[in-house]
């Protein structure tokens, strides 16, 4: 091959010795600053941050167009959210909808696992039977998060403290309410055993 | 809570390779001759372990060599934890393994010199030559700065590189008698940590309030006001009238013999315990490779590749850097050892290298359970790091704390699981 083709293929990253890796494509190079809390490809290793491997795409952005607008209020998000904005959500909503989700390492207490079994009923109206969620009625998956930030999301609405006073969610705040805190946690350690 | 259980969560896989590994510990002399293409990383930190990771993540083509002489990595964030008793140094101790399981060839060796022309690194007797260096020793420290300093080395503490000497401080702590004083001396900006100080101040006198109630903290501080998240600092202080925090009294001389420092007015101040958070520059192997600046403190870089401005395929990273508008963290040094390995690997394969931009999130402990943070987020704009926004919490709370040991669980899986 002459010396100037093999120059402008490698230029157009079309050979090279290595194929495309893990951190190629869009949206994969900005996404290695969430993997100091959110895990390696999104694949949360603790309680308490959420995980964002295999996270349907309308929903990361939903949740990022809230945290920068401050609807949902996170010191921590807040900031990033309008990385992700200034970089280009669809990309990385694309890039984490692509990875491969593993349910979170944390381990679970299997007598509040079954105690949550009984009382998740009420969840499945919404969250279907499955907990992985419907889009259309723009519900998420909670299969396989960490219990730590499933409960901790559920006392938020709770408290009307995620996105006070949407219209939208005042269903799910309701039935929150009626719920007492230790059952909120037994819910969560169930939704997070589900695969 | 032993050493190996607590190590052993970022081992979940590879133990065996591990062991293999540890049979048949690598050589200098084994790196003398380059087969393929090699990129060297100086110090096993939270820059360079990071970095080495993420170079085989994103190439498993390039060998990587990673250079640290300790065997072991303490993590500084957290360590403040050890002075109060609400953490064991053990809880933040790992070792390299998983490193090794993902092919980076870690050398428990010092370098000793960079020859930029050669493209080579001096270790020993020994020569590893690279495509690609990148150094990210940390910080050294000025001891010639404080008068006395240089010759107390081994007796006035720093702890400002957790292990034995933070190990050491506790224990220190722990003996002093009740109603005794203790001394801690925060140096000019810039150095690692902004928070550090302020951090291990709410430590110490949560220990101090707990254990030893007639006992005192005085802060002697160099700058004129806190350095960061002052009106959080200074209202989790308000818990603990045990401190005495002095505003601009840098520390310029210390006697051992007498239990004295004195600040640069003149004032002579006794003490039972002393921490001497020393005046800091980039680590040596950067000053003495001419990487740094005129000041001779710190190393200015590229902001999309981190190649230093003045020698060619030489990246640095982490603390020893200067001119990107961010903190010296850990998790900005993460998160350039990130950056920094996407772009060396895309420059070996003559690929362009896409804008990447670090983050910043420093959660502070201000009791044994309530933490406060500050979170920094930042773009590319003109071919340098800009600061998009800088967040508070909106004051100290347990969630804070939990999300912080939520942050370094992550964050520690990040660099070296
Ligand atoms: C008490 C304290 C609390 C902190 N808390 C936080 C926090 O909560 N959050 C946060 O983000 N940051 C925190 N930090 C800051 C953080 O520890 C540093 O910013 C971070 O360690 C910088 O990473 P680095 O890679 O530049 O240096 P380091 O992590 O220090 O790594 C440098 C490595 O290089 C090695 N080395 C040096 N010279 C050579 C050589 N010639 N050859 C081979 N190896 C060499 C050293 O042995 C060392 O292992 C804290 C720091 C302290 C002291
Ligand atoms: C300092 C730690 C930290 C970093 C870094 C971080 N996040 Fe988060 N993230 C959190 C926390 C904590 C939450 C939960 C906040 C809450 O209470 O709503 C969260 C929540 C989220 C959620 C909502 C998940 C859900 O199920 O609703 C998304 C999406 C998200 N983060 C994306 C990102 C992206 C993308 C990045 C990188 C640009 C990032 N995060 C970086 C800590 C972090
Ligand atoms: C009326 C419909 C409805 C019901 C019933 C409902 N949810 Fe939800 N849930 C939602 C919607 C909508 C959201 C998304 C909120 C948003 O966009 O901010 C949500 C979000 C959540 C989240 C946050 C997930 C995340 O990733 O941040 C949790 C946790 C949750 N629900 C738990 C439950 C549990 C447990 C139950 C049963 C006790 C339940 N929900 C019942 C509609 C419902």
């Amino acid at each position: 091959m002459p010396i100037i083709l093999i120059s402008l293929l490698l230029a157009l990253g079309l050979t090279g010795p290595a194929a495309a890796g893990p951190l190629d494509g869009p949206g994969a190079p900005q996404a290695l600053v969430c993997s100091a809390c959110h895990g390696f490809a999104g694949q949360s290793q603790s309680n308490t941050m959420p995980i964002l491997a295999g996270m349907a795409p309308w929903y990361f952005k939903k949740s990022i167009q809230d945290y920068a607008a401050g609807k949902r209020t996170s010191p921590e998000m807040e900031p990033y959210a309008k990385q992700v904005l200034q970089f280009g959500v669809d990309d990385m909503a694309a890039y984490f909808a692509g990875q491969k989700r593993t349910a979170s390492p944390v381990k679970l207490d299997s007598a509040a696992v079954e105690r949550g079994r009984a009382a998740a009923v009420q969840c499945t109206l919404c969250h279907g039977v499955s907990g992985k969620g419907d889009p259309a009625k723009g519900v998420p998956d909670l299969t396989g998060q960490p219990p730590g930030y499933l409960r901790h999301q559920m006392l938020l609405f709770k408290a009307d403290r995620r996105s006070p006073g949407d219209a939208q969610l005042k269903v799910i705040k309701a039935l929150m309410l009626t719920i007492p805190d230790e059952q909120l946690a037994d819910l969560a350690q169930y939704w997070s055993s589900v695969r | 809570m032993t050493v190996s259980t607590r190590r052993a969560f970022l081992q979940t896989s590879g133990t065996g390779l591990a062991l293999l590994a540890a049979g048949c510990a690598p050589k200098v002399s084994d790196f003398a001759q380059k087969t393929g293409r090699r990129v060297v990383v100086i110090g096993g930190g939270w820059g360079g372990a990071t970095a080495a990771k993420y170079v085989r993540l994103a190439d498993p083509s390039i060998e990587v060599v990673l250079l640290e002489p300790n065997k072991e990595f303490v993590s500084c964030p957290f360590s403040n934890l050890v002075l109060s008793g609400v953490r064991t140094i053990e809880s933040m101790t790992f070792d390299y393994s998983r490193l090794r399981d993902h092919g980076v060839r870690v050398l428990h060796e010092m370098a000793t010199a960079i020859e930029p022309e050669a493209r080579r690194v001096k270790v020993g007797d020994g020569y590893l030559p690279y495509d690609r260096l990148i150094v990210s020793p940390g910080v050294e420290f000025q001891w010639e700065q404080v008068e006395g300093l240089a010759a107390a080395q081994d007796r006035v503490l720093h702890a400002w590189k957790a292990g034995p000497q933070t190990v050491e401080l506790a224990r220190q702590l722990q003996s002093m008698a009740d109603g005794g004083v203790f001394v801690l001396t925060i140096p000019p900006a810039a150095y690692r940590c902004p928070p550090g100080p302020y951090e291990r101040t709410c430590q110490v006198a949560w220990y101090l309030k707990t254990r030893k109630p007639k006992s005192k903290l005085i802060v002697l501080d160099a700058n004129p006001n806190l350095v960061s998240k002052a009106a959080l600092f200074r209202a989790a202080w308000a818990n603990y009238p045990n401190i005495e925090y002095r505003a601009s009294n840098k520390v310029v001389k210390v006697d051992p013999g007498a239990r004295e420092v004195t600040t640069e007015l003149g004032d002579k101040v006794k003490y039972d315990v002393l921490n001497l958070i020393p005046p800091q520059r980039a680590g040596t192997i950067a000053v003495q490779a001419d990487l740094v600046g005129a000041d001779k403190r710190w190393c200015e870089v590229n902001h999309l590749t981190y190649e230093s401005v003045k020698y060619k395929n030489i990246h640095v990273i982490g603390d020893s850097t200067i001119g990107l508008p961010v903190p010296k963290s850990g998790n900005v040094a993460n998160a350039m050892g990130k950056i920094c390995a996407v772009a060396v690997v895309n420059l070996l394969n003559d690929k362009p290298v896409p804008p990447m931009a670090p983050g910043n999130t420093c959660y502070s402990w201000v009791s044994d359970r309530e933490a406060i943070a500050v979170v920094n987020s930042y773009k590319i704009e003109g071919g340098k790091v800009v600061q998009i926004e800088q967040k508070l919490t909106p004051g100290q709370s347990e969630m804070w704390a939990q999300n912080a040991v939520g942050w370094a669980n992550s964050i520690w899986h990040d660099m070296l699981g």
